[in-house]
């Protein structure tokens, strides 16, 4: 005999009927956004210029900081930055639009991933292949749902990859050439963990940058999702490198294969870190 | 099996166990400091933040709603059920009528409800814990049992920062499993006979868990509130991902018909 979940679900309102209440979140904001945009213009007009002439003054302070940088490469990156913050209309639009970015760039890993033999191809562990291509699925919602948030407080959607992280993944993917089965496995797995964490990472942090309720809510509703990513990514990761991709498999017979680790290493800390964040205006649309 | 097999299992577990050796000195070295320094602004910016006292939260409902619930007092060793022979005998308590304290107001208040969530999940994995030592719940595979100890662990530091906060504001931590769900993981937790049945009964508890600490998202008012809030609930989504693991499904929030969600759901919030 087992447990019955059914008893705590008596408790709960509402718990049949997950997908739609997942969907939910990302509706309200959207709705709760349209309703207050008109309503926050001015209040965010005046936001944006304190929030410009902050960015302003933080950069031009970490940059005199910079003896490295010099005067005239100091001036030339403070013009650069200070226009990529003045292209969006508020911090929020920022946030929301870098986080697209890397939804992005996590799409085009995973698609590019997928065409390897030993991802997505006849070779690969059919576990690797289905997660592979759920996650790309859920990554492409996530980028939408970013870009419809940004867009309905008036500013453009992103549609390109994160700029800064963009060179990592191109020599990520360089170095698969050539690469064996295993050794190409675990280099793509590497890379998706990296580009997951750094997912998570943000919007956990997203969570105390957002201004608007909704748009926390949105940044909520993902963050723990793509630390889901880690955790699979770190467990398949951990059986690649200890020569046991055979135990990457799910049956009800999975628990009984694993080995004694196996049921701690998909979550390191007790608490998300959010050191690899991104920074707010990485991704912003220029 | 072969010889050679045996000898890539044990490597397969020597290597795994470096792995996790790592991984726990990471989050010593880490995870910890980082905990009290997040504990430390929170109190900081909970103390700058002044806020209406009548001021609700939907976490509130977890306690409000408590008048005639069952709570476990929580100590170094807390009491524990034998699965399927042994009931706690629920220990009713005035206090748990008014859960969270009277005296606990808006984001304190939250904390209460939080560390009293926590306080439950260990209580069950160590019950689980306890029932699979004395067999109760037939072959347990040792990555469930480490499963378990780990994540208990985690639980337990949750708790703490929680009740670091209470603390730090002269309130007493929070040492009692919630009110309102007490009596129902006691109900559970006695109609376990295996190791699926006590999965699919921590996958609920962590479920409770995330969902509620993502509602508190947009609930709590402090900004160093929300952060430790944000810290914990991708963790607890962590945990269910593994666990729909040990279960043999897809490893990620899901429908019940098993489609995995892009957007996690808030519906099984407390």
């Amino acid at each position: 005999m087992t447990a019955d979940p059914r008893a705590l679900g008596e408790l709960l309102e509402e718990s049949q009927d997950l997908q739609a209440d997942a969907l939910r979140p990302t509706h309200d904001a959207l709705d709760e956004l349209v309703e207050r945009n008109d309503g926050r213009r001015d209040q965010d007009h005046a936001a944006n210029l304190a929030f410009h002439e902050e960015h302003q003054r933080s950069l031009r302070a970490s940059l005199g900081a910079t003896a490295i940088l010099g005067a005239a490469g100091g001036a030339g990156l403070v013009a650069v930055l200070a226009s990529a913050a003045a292209a969006s209309s508020s911090g929020d639009v920022q946030i929301l639009q870098t986080a697209a970015s890397i939804e992005n760039l996590a799409v085009s890993t995973y698609k590019t991933a997928l065409t390897l033999p030993y991802i997505g191809g006849s070779a690969a562990n059919p576990v690797v292949t289905k997660f592979a291509q759920v996650t790309m699925g859920q990554h492409v919602q996530h980028a939408d749902a970013f870009n419809a948030a940004a867009k309905h407080l008036g500013g453009k959607a992103q549609s390109t990859p994160d700029p800064a992280f963009v060179p990592v993944v191109t020599k990520a993917v360089a170095s698969l050439s050539g690469a064996t089965a295993a050794q190409g496995s675990l280099g793509v797995v590497a890379l998706a963990l990296e580009l997951e964490n750094i997912a998570a990472e943000t919007y956990v942090k997203d969570t105390t940058l957002a201004r608007s309720t909704s748009n926390k809510a949105l940044f909520a509703s993902i963050m723990g999702i793509e630390a889901q990513h880690v955790s699979v990514l770190l467990a398949v990761q951990a059986l690649l490198m200890a020569g046991a991709p055979q135990d990457i498999s799910i049956s009800s017979g999975t628990a009984a294969m694993l080995p004694s680790a196996a049921g701690s290493v998909g979550f390191p800390n007790a608490f998300y870190k959010t050191n690899m964040a991104a920074p707010a205006k990485q991704g912003a649309v220029k | 099996m072969t010889k050679r097999d045996k000898e890539v299992l044990a490597g397969t577990e020597s290597d795994l166990n470096s792995m996790t050796r790592n991984l726990d000195e990471l989050h010593h070295d880490v995870g910890m400091p980082a905990l009290r320094d997040g504990v430390d602004a929170m109190v900081e910016d909970m103390q700058r933040t002044a806020r209406s006292t009548s001021r609700r939260t939907f976490l509130l409902g977890a306690g409000a709603a408590a008048t005639g619930g069952a709570m476990l007092a929580i100590g170094g060793a807390p009491a524990l059920a034998g699965a399927s022979t042994r009931r706690l005998a629920p220990m009713r308590d005035e206090a748990a009528a008014v859960f969270p304290p009277s005296d606990l107001k808006g984001d304190l208040a939250v904390a209460a409800v939080a560390a009293s969530l926590e306080n439950l999940a260990v209580y069950a994995y160590s019950a689980g814990l306890t029932a699979a030592t004395a067999g109760k719940l037939g072959t347990v595979p040792p990555a469930v049992a480490t499963f378990a100890t780990t994540v208990k662990g985690q639980h337990q530091q949750h708790a703490d920062a929680w009740n670091g906060v209470l603390k730090s504001h002269g309130k007493a931590a929070v040492t009692v499993t919630n009110p309102k769900l007490t009596p129902t993981v006691q109900s559970d937790f006695a109609k376990v006979t295996d190791v699926t049945g006590l999965a699919q009964l921590a996958l609920t508890l962590e479920t409770i868990a995330a969902q509620t600490y993502q509602a508190e998202t947009t609930m709590l008012k402090a900004t160093s509130a929300i952060g430790l809030s944000s810290s914990i609930q991708p963790v607890e989504m962590q945990h269910i991902a593994i666990l729909y693991y040990v279960l043999g499904m897809y490893p990620g929030s899901q429908t019940s018909s098993g489609t995995p969600l892009a957007f996690n759901p808030t519906s099984m919030a407390v």
